[in-house]
């Protein structure tokens, strides 16, 4: 019995293998790396490097700049994340609601999600076009009366803000739709069942039954879009001018980590530093979710 | 525990695996859009097949340009394959591709480096000495800021076969109805300077109630103005704003305030529509672009491309301030092992005069470069008129471009010759390798200043700080005293 359980555990492993070493080379090794990195001020366009310590650290925390990042990160995040779960549980009570059964709920479904299978740079060069000085929302606004006369809207903070923050929402909300109803759809229905036999208003029942029951679901949503929102760069990007234009009120973490890797000499050293930083502060609040959200025995 | 154990470690998983991919290879910055646009731009191409029995020279570059003179040579030289690769810049490709391959076995021979990022190259050490050609540039008279561009420290490591000096495009009808002429030496006249400058485009707004603009868009002389610096932006480690910085600002923001420009902006619709006369203002009112700012390039490539119907309505003269552009520089590899095939290759394109004058005169056309390698792409060809680095071949071939179809464009006029009046004034001196990021810094926030977003301190001093996080070695000064 023990042998042929040695053997078993052995192909278990054979099986694990690939991913284990693709994890190694491609996701352990460069976090090792960046790190290594993050204390050097290695350049691409020079083959000298030396050790400069927590230099790199230093000068990210010497101004304001990387905590503006930061900010504008959490921001954009934050006000993006809120109505994203608020509109997709909405949506999905009412989707899966015995009471109200809606109809052609896949088609629904569907439509939320296609926003997501745009290409990001084809939406912001989309709303960049949309929303440029000439452009059609300023001709109709300006038209209908809605604006006196046209509106730089991309050199707007507030205005420029909000947009990205619509995008993402826009793009992302279908996704979250998705993953909720999956999750609701798998309460085992006698749950409810009991609850109405007893008396349970709707209200009661989504408190006491589908908030609890669903709370891996939530989990799983909250930190894998806390990852996805503390690296945003595809739609701040594009939008403007690729560098969080107008005021860097959209530099985001990635757009500053970017910008120091593509600056002329190719600042990886420094990039890095700013890679690692963002590492540990995503690492933490995942983890702060975690403790936050944990099943308490 | 065991869960929450399990937990931790995929955690850990997602998020090494996000940090990996920050980590990876993030491509490079995309070609900023104030860069010569690439030849149509076509998926990177992989390389031919080498020839058995031939030396194999590798080029790379970012159009397909060079890719004809590179059929020529190859006809010069039967016994050389140039194996041509070409790989878009359109999103950075060619710049990370590039920077990705140093170290590695897989360098090209030669390669072609576009004005925006020539300067890095020349200024690392990744590219071979070529000071033995400069006798050649003696010989054909290279326009001193093409030599100047592609030198550091008095050592030469690219040489280009364009020169590109900024020109001023204008409305011939536009010139008509309100300066009352539309003759390119009287225009001049009226633009010679900046002040005259300000006083043509507030005639022009006066005679038009508002409706004609000067410029397209006041960011259109950042260039004129920056080329016209005493100082580059750095020196001895540490950022220079010369005087002409402020100046620059200071004009921009009149020009906002005064209504003299459209407020589009480059490169955005509204500014391409300027050029066919289809601007229309939001309440629907047709407005008029009265001029562009653009570069030899910029005349077959952006300005007749999207003029509609205007074409031999413009005029071209020199404008307010001497500038230039754009361009592409050739440099060889330092460590290619046929660095001399390679010398002889950038000489043959960029300092052989037969070459050059088949280049601007159109005789690389599709059946003579068929003639020399039979599998030659169809649409691969060279038409007449890409303005040259040598005053030698530009003063033999200008009288050529009379009355051909670029001149008849114009209105009857010789761009050649206007651009070749307008080459020797371009001072080469004033590029370095973290122009492209210091200058994208400033744009960045003098549109909110424009704007009323920001005041013009706040716009210094953001400034300042963006470029000090990206050049973390550099001395910073304080800001400039805002008005």
């Amino acid at each position: 019995m023990k042998h042929s359980s040695t053997k078993w555990n052995i192909h278990g492993y054979l099986f694990i293998t690939p991913f284990i070493l693709g994890f190694l080379v491609f996701g352990l090794y460069p976090v090792f790396n960046t790190l290594a990195l993050s204390f050097t001020d290695t350049t691409i366009m020079s083959g000298e490097a030396s050790f400069i310590g927590l230099k790199n650290f230093q000068r990210l925390f010497a101004d304001d700049f990387f905590m503006k990042a930061v900010r504008n990160t959490w921001m954009i995040w934050i006000l993006n994340f809120i109505p994203q779960i608020g509109i997709a549980m909405l949506l999905s009570i009412w989707y899966t609601s015995a009471r109200l059964r809606i109809k052609a709920v896949g088609v629904w479904r569907a439509i939320f999600y296609l926003p997501n299978l745009l290409m990001p740079a084809a939406v912001a060069r989309l709303f960049f076009s949309l929303f440029s000085f000439y452009g059609p929302v300023n001709q109709f606004a300006v038209q209908a009366g809605i604006l006196d006369e046209a509106m730089h809207f991309l050199q707007d903070v507030t205005a420029t803000r909000g947009l990205v923050v619509f995008i993402q929402w826009w793009m992302w909300f279908g996704q979250t739709i998705i993953i909720i109803m999956a999750g609701m759809t798998s309460i085992p229905i006698h749950l409810y069942e009991a609850a109405m036999v007893d008396g349970a208003s709707g209200m009661q029942m989504f408190r006491w039954i589908t908030l609890p029951l669903l709370k891996p679901i939530l989990i799983f949503i909250f930190v894998t879009s806390l990852v996805g929102g503390m690296q945003m760069f595809d739609i701040p990007y594009m939008l403007t001018d690729g560098r969080g234009s107008p005021v860097y009120s959209i530099m985001t973490n990635n757009i500053l980590m970017y910008s120091k890797f593509s600056s002329s000499k190719g600042h990886l050293g420094a990039a890095s530093s700013v890679g690692v930083l963002i590492f540990i502060m995503t690492t933490l609040c995942a983890l702060g979710i975690f403790y936050f959200l944990r099943e308490k025995e | 525990m065991r869960k929450s154990l399990l937990l931790i470690m995929s955690l850990l998983v997602v998020t090494s695996l996000l940090l990996g991919a920050c980590a990876g290879a993030p491509a490079e910055e995309p070609a900023a859009p104030a860069e010569e646009p690439a030849a149509p731009a076509e998926p990177a191409e992989p390389a031919e097949e080498p020839a058995p029995g031939k030396t194999v020279l590798n080029v790379w570059s970012f159009t397909n340009e060079i890719r004809t003179m590179a059929i020529a040579f190859e006809g010069k030289h039967p016994n050389v394959d140039v194996v041509y690769t070409m790989i878009p810049m359109t999103d950075g490709e060619y710049q990370t591709k590039l920077k990705s391959a140093l170290g590695t076995t897989d360098i090209p021979d030669v390669v072609a480096l576009e004005a925006a990022f020539v300067k890095e190259w020349v200024e690392a050490d990744f590219l071979a000495d070529l000071n033995d050609l400069l006798p050649l540039t003696e010989e054909l008279k290279t326009f001193p800021a093409v030599v100047q561009v592609g030198t550091y420290d008095g050592v030469a490591k690219g040489f280009s076969y364009q020169s590109t000096p900024g020109g001023f495009f204008y409305r011939r009808s536009i010139a008509t109805e309100c300066l009352g002429t539309d003759d390119p030496a009287a225009v001049q006249e009226m633009v010679a300077d900046l002040d005259t400058f300000v006083e043509t485009a507030a005639t022009i707004k006066e005679c038009s109630g508002g409706d004609y603009f000067m410029v397209g868009t006041s960011a259109a002389l950042f260039n004129p103005f920056l080329a016209n610096r005493a100082q580059p932006w750095i020196v001895d480690d540490a950022l220079i704003i010369d005087p002409m910085v402020e100046a620059y600002i200071d004009f921009a923001k009149l020009m906002r305030d005064e209504g003299y420009e459209s407020q589009a902006g480059q490169w955005s619709e509204g500014w391409f529509a300027g050029m066919s006369d289809t601007l229309v203002d939001a309440d629907g009112t047709p407005k008029k672009i009265f001029s562009y700012f653009l570069p030899t390039w910029g005349l077959p490539y952006v300005l007749i491309p999207n003029s509609g119907d205007t074409g031999g309505d413009w005029a071209l003269i020199d404008g307010p301030l001497p500038y230039q552009w754009g361009g592409t520089w050739v440099g060889a590899m330092a460590n290619s092992p046929n660095l001399d095939l390679a010398k002889e290759f950038i000489a043959f394109v960029a300092l052989d005069e037969e070459n050059l004058t088949n280049w601007a005169t159109g005789v690389y056309t599709n059946e003579y470069l068929a003639a020399i390698d039979p599998e030659v792409p169809e649409d691969q060809a060279q038409a007449p008129g890409d303005f040259v680095s040598s005053q030698v071949v530009v003063n033999k071939i200008t009288s050529t471009f009379d009355g051909s179809a670029l001149a008849e464009w114009l209105g009857g006029q010789n761009n050649y010759e206007a651009f070749g009046k307008a080459a020797p004034k371009v001072n080469g001196a004033l590029l370095t390798g973290s122009d492209d990021a210091i200058q994208r810094a400033l744009e960045s926030v003098r549109d909110a200043y424009l704007n009323g977003e920001i005041s013009e301190a706040e716009m210094w001093s953001q400034w300042l700080d963006s470029v000090r996080n990206e050049f973390p070695d550099l001395l910073i000064p304080d800001p400039p005293a805002a008005d």
